[in-house]
């Protein structure tokens, strides 16, 4: 019976199950509200972070992905304070937003070299950061927004209350890490991932082949616009207050960097590892309230990450060089299988 | 009606004048050479029709319909394909990724229906699988298949640059010195695979050194010098044209006979 | 308008303009930005604020001790991390960014646990002010300009007339011909970023007598200096000083009428220059 089994290709999946699904019943194992706002937020930049690949992939590098987080933020606080929306509307409206601004500020700005590009970004999350603070009639400033948590959900025999406890937080983080990362996982794996690598490889034979360069560098952006957004809005949300000092380029600069230690050739598990890694690092150091100690070994671990991994790689490509070893190649592209059989034959 | 006509065709760059009213025709089936000393405007030819550069003066149709001043993914998706001098790959991916990826003209699936996998576009894909696999065989690439850009050698490099640019399905493909750096073997193989491919009802432009190249293939010639064109026919007779002989070896070519 | 404002302005173009020449080194012949080139900026001042006010050597000497340590620093980085780091083709700038920043957060840490967080003034060097047209300038501001000036001279003599010089330029251009004539590009390579390096430390140097000096001083320049390589345009060196000279007057005369606006001002231009003429003043244009 278990020669049926394609051992290959199942059991890294087994071994990733096994480390994925205890994931998923960690508020059994505690409920603290610290330590679960750690995982939360790791959660929540690992979005951040899948977004950050994503347009990567396409050949740039955005040093801007808070400003989107803030725009998203922002947006969900403003409705639900000024306008008194309801939670969930508002969160998918932060979403919806911050694609609209990232459309068209991606239009715009994307037509400009690559790395022109980073500095604009990295700009403008400065810029919304300053509007943030000097617009005072929306954003109150620096005062920030209050904003409240999800409203109670009745499912019949359970309510589901955000304001009890974090547990619902963390159910919520999960569906939305799910969520977002099924389909930065499918965008990847289709063959719209196959033309964002052929944008990025090679822009020039790419537009040879008739793909238009500017529309696939926008939709990356804007994907990741859309889901930074979704994930800004949660952050508010959960922090209880939405303001200007929480996002800036120090953000930027983490999610970027949670990426790459995660590894970029990876759209979802790479930023996930990068996140929940660099996350916990980052807030075991600050607990031990060390002066400088935070930095030192926070950006000595990362040099010695990126000197010690094979050149170009991240944390995850430790794992697929793994199984490599074990068992030879692995595949980048979909092929239909009657068509690899086909192939073989010959 | 040609399938492509260029009417006085100029660019400049700055002060210098790469192409001077270049205007030429090519009708289906042909096989045009364009040959000429190095700098004379040919590779800058292609980059015109292309759509890589804009032309300063002149017209560009296809198929009647102008198409002068159209983005290169426009112009490719009108019909028109081309290859690169310095041979112009996807390194890092292996042949059958870098054909699938750049057969993207052929998709007609939408990329909502390619996200979803809806079955319209599998079907699409594995015929889309079908037929870049025929190119690969038809060029010799097929025992490659999985094999990265990167490491295969010189010679069928330059094949993958061509079944790369056939994978959009051109009307039009132009080879931009497809031999350059190979013996006379070599050579004499890509010239089989071009005739190949003319076999399968694709207009083909090449630019060339080899004169063998040119006088086994090209049905007429065009040769440029300093951006002008010197001289136009079938191969034999503009290879003894004078005016062409003093352009390659200059005039002392005939003072000393 | 006040001449204070002009020369508080000049004052802070000699610092970006000596920064960003710096940078603008680096990049030419290594081809990365280097993000922790700001906390070399602050090092080179820490360092000599220990030199004078901890070891009591003279002004000149620590200001001699800083650029040499900061160029031997710069020239270990190169060597160990980013040349490990960097990988052909686009990837390995993203690394190096990314290593790069990293060690600016390491600097930032390392100076604060080794100097404490708390600014320290470093007594004024040159105390005394010159009075011109009724306007009181001090005579430190003058030294820093004047300073600046010989440090730029000293760079121009070397990169045209000595023999390193002309290597540099060649590893510039075209390493590899370079290399083909006997230059050893890798080393030209370690030696400029230590070079890049110390002139951050000067400017860091320069700016100690005037300003309070702290682990945390090294952000706003980097990103100044990044400004000023912009408007100058990324890879001429022309262009950095222009940009530089621009930047520090702009600085000065926005903050004075505007202060809270400066930044938005700043980053704004900064954006529009990036999409109207991305290559700046005299930076050659890249497709």
């Amino acid at each position: 019976m278990t020669s049926h089994i394609d051992w290959r290709n199942t059991l890294p999946k087994i071994v990733a199950c096994i480390i994925v699904v205890p994931a998923l019943l960690v508020p059994l194992f505690t409920n603290n509200p610290a330590s679960l706002s750690i995982v939360i937020l790791s959660g929540i930049w690992a979005v951040v972070a899948m977004g950050f690949t994503l347009i990567l992939w396409t050949g740039q590098f955005s040093l801007g992905q808070s400003a989107f987080m803030a725009i998203g933020g922002y947006t969900s606080a403003i409705l639900t304070a000024h306008l008194d929306w309801p939670f969930w509307p508002s969160f998918l409206a932060a979403g919806l937003v911050s694609g609209i601004v990232a459309c068209a500020v991606g239009a715009v700005v994307l037509r400009v070299g690559g790395f022109y590009f980073s500095i604009i970004t990295l700009a403008l999350g400065e810029i919304v950061r300053i509007i943030a603070m000097q617009w005072q009639s929306v954003t109150r400033g620096t005062r920030g927004l209050v904003t409240y948590p999800p409203e109670t959900i009745s499912l019949g025999f359970i309510n589901i209350d955000f304001t009890a406890s974090t547990v619902p937080w963390y159910y919520f983080m999960i569906v939305l890490v799910a969520f977002s990362g099924l389909i930065y996982w499918r965008i990847g794996k289709s063959r719209i991932g196959g033309t964002f690598f052929s944008v990025a490889a090679n822009p020039m034979l790419a537009e040879h082949q008739g793909i238009h360069l500017m529309k696939y560098r926008v939709i990356a952006f804007t994907v990741a616009g859309v889901f930074t957004g979704l994930a800004g809005s949660f952050y508010g949300h959960f922090l209880s207050a939405m303001t200007p000092y929480t996002l800036g380029i120090q953000e930027s600069i983490q999610v970027m960097i949670m990426s790459i230690v995660g590894g970029i050739s990876s759209l979802v598990a790479g930023p996930i590892v990068g996140s929940v890694v660099l996350y916990n690092l980052s807030q075991f150091l600050q607990r031990l309230n060390l002066e400088g100690i935070h930095p030192v070994v926070f950006g000595g671990a990362i040099v010695c990450i990126l000197l010690f991994l094979p050149k170009g790689t991240g944390l995850v490509d430790l794992w697929t060089k793994f199984w490599k070893r074990v068992y030879g190649e692995v595949d980048f592209y979909e092929l239909p299988e009657d068509m690899e059989k086909d192939i073989e034959v010959h | 009606m040609a399938l492509l006509e260029l009417k006085n065709i100029s660019k400049n760059f700055g002060m210098l004048r790469a192409l001077d009213q270049i205007s030429l025709n090519v009708e289906q089936g042909d096989v045009l050479g364009i040959v000429g000393p190095n700098g004379s405007g040919k590779t800058t030819l292609i980059n015109v029709i292309s759509g890589y550069y804009q032309a300063t003066q002149g017209t560009i149709r296809l198929d009647g319909k102008d198409i002068c001043g159209l983005r290169p993914d426009r112009i490719a998706a009108r019909g028109i394909a081309r290859t690169f001098q310095s041979n112009v790959i996807y390194d890092s991916a292996t042949v059958i990724e870098s054909m699938l990826v750049s057969a993207y003209l052929q998709y007609k699936t939408s990329n909502w229906q390619a996200f979803f996998g809806t079955r319209a576009y599998r079907d699409e894909h594995e015929r889309i699988v079908g037929r870049v696999l025929d190119i690969l065989r038809l060029l010799d690439l097929f025992n490659d298949t999985f094999i990265p850009g990167e490491k295969l050698s010189y010679g069928y490099q330059r094949m993958l640059g061509i079944a790369i640019a056939l994978s959009a399905d051109p009307k039009i493909l132009m080879l931009d010195e497809p031999t350059t750096g190979m013996n006379h073997q070599e050579a004499m193989f890509v010239v089989e695979n071009i005739k190949k491919i003319r076999e399968q009802g694709v207009t083909i432009i090449i630019i060339e050194h080899n004169m063998r190249v040119v006088a086994n293939l090209a049905t007429n010639v065009v040769v440029l010098n300093f951006g002008t064109k010197i001289a136009e026919g079938e191969p034999h007779m503009v290879m003894n044209n004078r005016e062409v002989i003093e352009a390659y070896l200059g005039t002392e070519t005939f003072s000393s006979n | 308008m006040h001449i204070g404002i002009w020369v508080d302005g000049l004052v802070q173009s000699c610092i970006y303009t000596t920064m960003a020449f710096g940078m603008v080194l680096v990049f030419s012949i290594l081809g990365i930005l280097n993000w922790a080139h700001g906390q070399f900026y602050m090092l080179g001042a820490l360092v000599l604020y220990s030199a004078v006010m901890q070891a009591g050597l003279p002004f000149g000497a620590g200001l001699v001790i800083a650029a040499l340590a900061m160029g031997l620093l710069g020239m270990l980085v190169e060597r160990l991390i980013i040349d490990r780091v960097n990988v052909p083709r686009a990837i390995g700038a993203l690394y190096v960014t990314a290593a790069t920043i990293s060690l600016q957060f390491f600097f930032v840490g390392g100076a604060s646990m080794i100097w404490g967080r708390l600014e320290k003034g470093l007594g004024m060097v040159m105390p005394g002010v010159l009075t011109l047209g009724g306007v009181n300038i001090s005579y430190q501001k003058i030294a820093v300009i004047v300073f600046t000036l010989i440090v730029m001279a000293i760079m121009y003599f070397v990169l045209e007339h000595t023999k390193i010089g002309l290597a540099i330029r060649a590893a510039a251009q075209r390493p590899d011909a370079a290399m083909l004539y006997g230059i050893h590009v890798g080393r030209i390579k370690t030696l400029v970023m230590g070079i890049g390096c110390a002139m951050a430390a000067l400017a860091g140097c320069f700016m100690a007598p005037i300003y309070p000096v702290s682990p945390f001083m090294g952000g706003i320049p980097m990103i100044m200096s990044l400004l000023a390589i912009v408007i100058g345009g990324i890879g001429s060196l022309t262009g950095a000083i222009v940009g530089g000279v621009i930047l520090g007057l702009l600085n000065s005369v926005i903050a004075y009428y505007m202060s809270y606006f400066s930044e938005v001002i700043l980053f704004a231009l900064v954006i529009i220059i990036l999409l109207i003429r991305p290559q700046g003043l005299f930076g050659v244009a890249v497709k």
